[in-house]
C-alpha cells in the first residue's frame, strides 16, 4: 500500500495585510463625517398680490399650498442694527423687541381665533445677517407657520411709529 | 566536541483574525464614506436652526438639486467657481435654461416657460451674509423659474 503524502499549502498572507491596512489608512485619512445640517423647505413663487389679515378668508387659496396669492398675511418687518443683528420685529402692527418677545407674541396670535392668517412675509433689512433670519424662521417653523415668503424691506417699513 | 544542533524556534503568528479586523474596518469606512457631498463647501460656515430637519423624503432625496453656496461677502460659489452680482444671475440664468432644455428632451416638446421647473435650489449661506445677495439670489431663481427652495442650517453647534 502507498503512503499517501499529505502537503500543506501556506498562502502568504502578509502581502494581503499589507494591502489591506494601505486602503484602511486612504479611507481613514479621506473620512470626513458631515455634520449634522438640516433645512427648511418652502415653495417660493414670484412676488405676487397679497390680502391683509383682517380680510375675508377664502378656503379655495388657504387649501393650496401653491397660491399665494389672495392669501391672508401677516406682514413681518425685521429691522437690523448696525451690526446686522436683529433689533426690532413688527409683527402686524405691534412693534417687539427679542426672540421670546416675538415668540410669545406670534404664539398668541396663533391661540385667537379671530386673527388667523394663511401666510406671512418677511420684509428683512438688507444688512441683516442669514444667521438671525434663520433664527426668526425657526420661530415661524416651531409654530407649525410653514407658509412663509421674503421681500427687502423699503426706507419706510418697520419705521417706529 | 560534540556539536550540539541549535533550536531555531521560528514563530509564526496567526495573521488572519487581524486580515478579518482590517477587511471590516475598510468596509465600515467604504459605507460611511460620502463622496457626493463634493457640492458643499466647507467654508461656508452656516447658521444654527433646531427646527430644521435633516432630509428624510424620499421623494425629495431624489429630486433633481442645484446646491448654491453663498459666502459671506454675497458671491456664490458654484462648481469650484466664485460669482458676484451679475454674473450670479447669469449663471442662474444658464442653469434654469440647461434644466428647461433636460425638462423638453425628456417630454419630447417644447416646455412653457412660465412654468415651475422641477430642480430644487438648495441654498446654503454663510451665516454673516447680509440679506440681500441672498434676496438677489433667491429673486433671480424665481425669475427663472425655480419654485422649490431648501434653506440650509445647522441642527445643533
Amino acid at each position: 500500500m502507498k503512503r499517501q503524502k499529505t502537503e500543506d499549502v501556506e498562502v502568504p498572507i502578509t502581502p494581503m495585510l499589507d494591502m489591506a491596512f494601505q486602503l484602511l489608512t486612504f479611507f481613514i485619512l479621506t473620512y470626513h463625517p458631515a455634520p449634522a445640517e438640516g433645512q427648511f423647505s418652502m415653495n417660493l413663487l414670484p412676488a405676487q398680490p397679497v390680502v391683509s389679515m383682517d380680510a375675508p378668508a377664502t378656503n379655495e387659496a388657504a387649501n393650496n399650498n401653491d397660491l399665494p396669492a389672495g392669501l391672508k398675511t401677516l406682514p413681518t418687518v425685521l429691522r437690523a442694527n448696525a451690526d446686522g443683528m436683529l433689533a426690532r420685529v413688527t409683527l402686524g402692527e405691534n412693534q417687539i423687541e427679542g426672540m421670546d418677545a416675538f415668540s410669545k407674541e406670534l404664539a398668541s396670535i396663533l391661540k385667537d381665533p379671530t386673527l388667523p392668517f394663511d401666510q406671512t412675509v418677511i420684509k428683512v433689512d438688507p444688512q441683516l445677517k442669514y444667521s438671525e433670519l434663520m433664527k426668526v424662521i425657526n420661530i415661524f417653523s416651531d409654530l407649525k407657520v410653514n407658509k412663509i415668503s421674503f421681500a427687502e424691506m423699503g426706507p419706510d417699513d418697520g419705521a417706529p411709529q | 566536541m560534540s556539536a550540539s544542533s541549535s533550536n531555531t524556534l521560528k514563530a509564526e503568528p496567526n495573521l488572519t483574525p487581524l486580515l478579518d479586523v482590517v477587511f471590516q474596518l475598510i468596509t465600515f469606512f467604504m459605507l460611511v464614506i460620502n463622496f457626493s457631498n463634493e457640492n458643499y463647501d466647507s467654508r461656508i460656515k452656516l447658521p444654527v436652526a433646531g427646527s430644521a430637519r435633516p432630509l428624510d423624503d424620499p421623494g425629495k432625496a431624489q429630486e433633481d438639486r442645484l446646491v448654491l453656496n453663498i459666502d459671506s461677502k454675497g458671491q456664490l460659489l458654484f462648481n469650484g467657481k466664485m460669482f458676484s452680482g451679475g454674473q450670479a444671475v447669469e449663471q442662474i440664468k444658464f442653469e434654469a435654461q440647461l434644466a428647461r432644455e433636460n425638462l423638453r428632451a425628456l417630454r419630447g416638446k417644447k416646455v412653457d416657460p412660465n412654468e415651475g421647473l422641477p430642480v430644487r435650489v438648495v441654498i446654503r449661506a454663510d451665516r454673516d451674509t447680509p440679506f440681500t445677495p441672498i434676496y438677489g439670489i433667491i429673486t433671480a431663481c424665481q425669475t427663472n423659474g425655480f419654485r422649490k427652495f431648501d434653506l440650509k442650517a445647522m441642527t445643533g453647534e
